[in-house]
C-alpha cells in the first residue's frame, strides 16, 4: 500500500512538473512542442547515465556513455541543464521562420526520428533495451527499499513540483509573461510593439525544457529504468490532453490535468477487470485520450479551469505615461 | 557499386509509393489548408481494407480499387464529420493539428483491435523478376512504378485540363476570391478530399504490396517520408511533391545501402530539417512553410 501511494504521487509529481512546462510552452505562449517528451528522456538519460557506474560494471550487459558515478544532486542538476541546453538547437531550426503549425510537424518529426536514432544506435544509450539499474538517489546512503525512503522521494518530488509550481505562477504573472501571451495573442501586434518573438519563444523553450528535463530524472531515479518505449511521440499527446483538459495558460489547470489524465487515468484502467484479447484495454485508452483531446476542444476548449480574463483599466494604461512624463 | 545500383533502383520503387501518397497530402493541406497527420493512418486502414477484400480470394489489382474507394470514403467523412467542424468553429492552425494528431491516434487504435496485431502480406504473384545491369525488380514493383506513372499523369490532367482542377486551384490559391466568383468551394473541397483519400488509399495498398509484410504500427511510419517529400517541393505544390518524392526516394534507399537500413527514416529527416533552414518554403512554392507575411 505504501509503494502504492508513493508511486502515485512520484507519477502525479512528475506530470505536474511536465504539463506546467507544456502550459507554460503551449498555454502561456502558443507553441505546440510536439517533442517535448524527448526533452524529458534526455533528462532521464543523463540523470542515468551521470549516476551510474561506467558500463563495464555489472558485467557489462548494457552499454552506454558516460557512467560518472556522481553522488545525488549532480545528476538531477545535470539533468536539468541538459533538458534546457537542447532547447536551442531545435529552437534555432524550428522556431525562427516556420509557421506555427509547420513548427508543430517539424517537433513531432524530430519525436519520431530522436526514437529511431537511440533505438538504432546502441553503444549511446543501450539502444532498445534502454537503461537499467539506474542508481537511486543517495542509494549508499540510505535503503531504498524502506517505506521511510519512498516516503522521502515522493515528498522531494512533490516539493520540487511545488517549487516549479511557484515559479511558473511568478512567470506567468510578471511582465515577461504578459509579453508571451501578447505574443499567443498576436504575434505581429507584439513584434511592433517591439517584443523580440524569437527570443521570447526561445526562452520560453529554454525554461521548459528545463522543466522536462528534471522531470524525467525524478522519474528515472524512481522506476530506475529507462527505454525509447516510455518515450513515444504519442506521451506528448497524453501531456497535451491532460494541459486542454485541466485548462491551458494557467497553473491551476496544469496541475488538475496532470492529475485528472496521466494519473488519474493510469489509475482508473488498473481497476478495470480484463477483458477482451490482451491489449485491447491500452488501445481503448488511446481511444479515449484522443477522444478527450477532440471532445473537450470542441466543447469546453478553454478547459476546465480556464485562464483568467485579464483586462487592463485605461487609467492603468495612461500611469507609465505620466510617470514618464515626470522623469 | 552493384549495391548501390541495386538500391538506386529500390529507389525507383521508394519514390512511387512516396509519390502517390506526398501528392495526396500535399493537395488536402494545399486545397483545404488542413495538415492532416492521420494521413499516414488511412493509409494503413485503406490497406487493411484491400487485405480484407483480397483475404477473401480478390485480385490483388481490385482490391487496390477496393482501397481506394475506401480511402476516399474514409477521408470524406474524416473531414465532414471532424476537420471542417472545427475549421468552422475557427480553430487555428495549432489546434487543427492537434486535432489531428488525435484523430490519428484514434484511428490507430481503433484499427488495432480490428485488423488484429499481426503482420499481414497480400495474396499476390510477385511475377518474373526483371533485371537491368545490378537493378533487379519484381514484376510488382515494375507495375507500382506504372500505377505512380498512371496517377501523376491523372493527377496533373486533372488540376490543368479540367474545369474541377482549376476551381482546385483557384480554391487553394484564394478560397475567399473563388467563393466570390461563383465557385462552389465547399463542392470543390468535398471532392478534394476524396481525390486526395483516394491517393492516399492506394498508396497504402501499393505499400503494402511493396513490402514482405505490414501490421497497423506501420501506419505512423509512413508519415515521415510523406511530410518530408511533400515540405521539401513546398506545401501544398503536387509538382513540388513530385520532386520531393524523387528526391527522398532515392536518398532513403541510397543511404540504406551505404549507410544501415536503421538509418532511412532519419535520412528523410535530416534533408527535411536542412530545407526548413535553408528553404523553409520548398523547393518550389512561393511561401509554404514560411510564416504568413500578415
Amino acid at each position: 500500500m505504501t509503494y502504492y501511494l508513493t508511486t502515485v504521487l512520484v507519477y502525479a509529481g512528475v506530470d505536474a512538473l511536465a504539463c506546467l512546462a507544456i502550459s507554460l510552452q503551449f498555454g502561456v505562449s502558443g507553441i505546440v512542442n510536439f517533442s517535448f517528451i524527448i526533452f524529458q528522456a534526455a533528462g532521464a538519460y543523463t540523470a542515468g547515465v551521470l549516476s551510474m557506474p561506467p558500463d563495464t560494471a555489472n558485467g557489462g550487459f548494457q552499454t552506454y556513455i558516460l557512467g560518472l558515478n556522481l553522488p545525488f544532486p549532480l545528476p538531477w542538476i545535470g539533468a536539468t541543464v541538459v533538458g534546457a541546453l537542447l532547447a536551442p538547437p531545435i529552437g534555432l531550426v524550428v522556431l525562427r521562420r516556420l509557421r506555427s503549425d509547420y513548427q508543430a510537424i517539424a517537433m513531432l518529426v524530430l519525436s519520431v526520428i530522436a526514437t529511431l536514432v537511440v533505438t538504432n544506435t546502441p553503444p549511446f544509450l543501450d539502444g532498445a533495451a534502454g537503461l537499467a539499474l539506474v542508481p537511486q538517489p543517495l542509494a549508499n546512503l540510505l535503503d531504498p527499499s524502506s517505506a521511510g525512503y519512498e516516503w522521502a522521494y515522493a515528498a522531494a518530488t512533490v516539493v520540487l513540483a511545488a517549487i516549479v509550481f511557484v515559479i511558473a505562477q511568478r512567470i506567468i504573472n510578471s511582465p515577461y509573461g504578459r509579453s508571451l501571451r501578447a505574443m499567443r495573442e498576436n504575434e505581429l501586434a507584439a513584434n511592433a510593439l517591439g517584443k523580440n518573438s524569437v527570443a521570447l519563444k526561445m526562452s520560453v523553450f529554454v525554461v521548459g525544457g528545463a522543466i522536462a528535463g528534471l522531470s524525467g530524472a525524478i522519474l528515472v531515479g524512481f522506476i530506475t529504468t529507462w527505454a525509447p518505449s516510455t518515450w513515444l511521440y504519442p506521451e506528448t499527446l497524453i501531456l497535451f490532453a491532460a494541459v486542454i483538459v485541466g485548462g491551458r495558460g494557467n497553473n491551476y489547470g496544469a496541475v488538475l490535468g496532470a492529475l485528472l489524465v496521466p494519473v488519474g487515468f493510469e489509475e482508473a484502467t488498473r481497476y478495470i477487470p480484463p477483458f477482451g484479447p490482451p491489449g485491447l484495454i491500452p488501445a481503448f485508452e488511446w481511444v479515449c485520450i484522443g477522444g478527450l483531446i477532440l471532445g473537450f476542444l470542441w466543447f469546453r476548449p478553454r478547459g476546465v479551469i480556464p485562464e483568467r480574463r485579464r483586462v487592463f483599466r485605461v487609467a492603468a494604461a495612461k500611469q507609465p505615461e505620466e510617470e514618464r512624463g515626470a522623469g | 557499386m552493384s549495391l548501390i545500383v541495386a538500391a538506386f533502383g529500390f529507389g525507383l520503387v521508394s519514390m512511387s509509393i512516396i509519390a502517390i501518397a506526398a501528392v495526396g497530402f500535399t493537395m488536402q493541406f494545399g486545397i483545404t489548408n488542413m495538415i492532416n497527420l492521420a494521413y499516414g493512418q488511412v493509409m494503413i486502414a485503406s490497406a487493411f481494407a484491400a487485405y480484407a477484400v483480397n483475404n477473401a480470394g480478390v485480385n490483388i489489382w481490385l482490391s487496390m480499387i477496393v482501397g481506394a474507394v475506401f480511402g476516399a470514403v474514409f477521408s470524406f467523412l474524416l473531414n465532414r464529420g471532424i476537420y471542417a467542424p472545427f475549421q468552422r468553429k475557427g480553430t487555428n492552425l495549432i489546434g487543427m493539428v492537434i486535432i489531428s494528431l488525435a484523430v490519428s491516434l484514434v484511428i490507430a487504435n481503433v484499427l488495432l483491435p480490428i485488423a488484429g496485431y499481426d503482420s499481414v502480406s497480400y495474396h499476390l504473384d510477385t511475377g518474373a523478376t526483371f533485371h537491368a545491369g545490378s537493378i533487379a525488380l519484381t514484376g510488382v514493383q515494375i507495375a507500382i512504378m506504372a500505377v505512380a506513372v498512371v496517377v501523376m499523369v491523372v493527377v496533373h490532367s486533372l488540376l490543368h485540363f479540367t474545369r474541377l482542377g482549376k476551381a482546385m486551384r483557384a480554391t487553394a490559391a484564394n478560397p475567399t476570391l473563388a467563393r466570390n466568383c461563383g465557385i462552389p468551394t465547399a463542392r470543390v473541397i468535398d471532392l478534394a478530399w476524396l481525390i486526395t483519400g483516394a491517393l492516399c488509399g492506394v498508396a497504402g495498398v501499393v505499400a503494402g504490396m511493396n513490402s514482405d509484410a505490414f501490421a497497423v504500427a506501420n501506419g505512423s511510419e509512413f508519415l515521415i517520408p510523406i511530410i518530408a517529400a511533400a515540405v521539401l517541393g513546398g506545401a501544398g505544390h503536387p509538382y513540388g511533391a513530385m520532386i520531393g518524392a524523387v528526391i527522398i526516394g532515392e536518398m532513403t534507399e541510397l543511404s540504406a545501402a551505404v549507410i544501415s537500413p536503421e538509418y532511412k527514416q532519419v535520412v528523410a529527416f535530416a534533408v527535411l530539417v536542412l530545407v526548413m533552414v535553408l528553404r523553409p518554403q520548398g523547393l518550389l512554392a512561393k511561401r509554404g512553410a514560411l510564416a504568413a507575411a500578415g
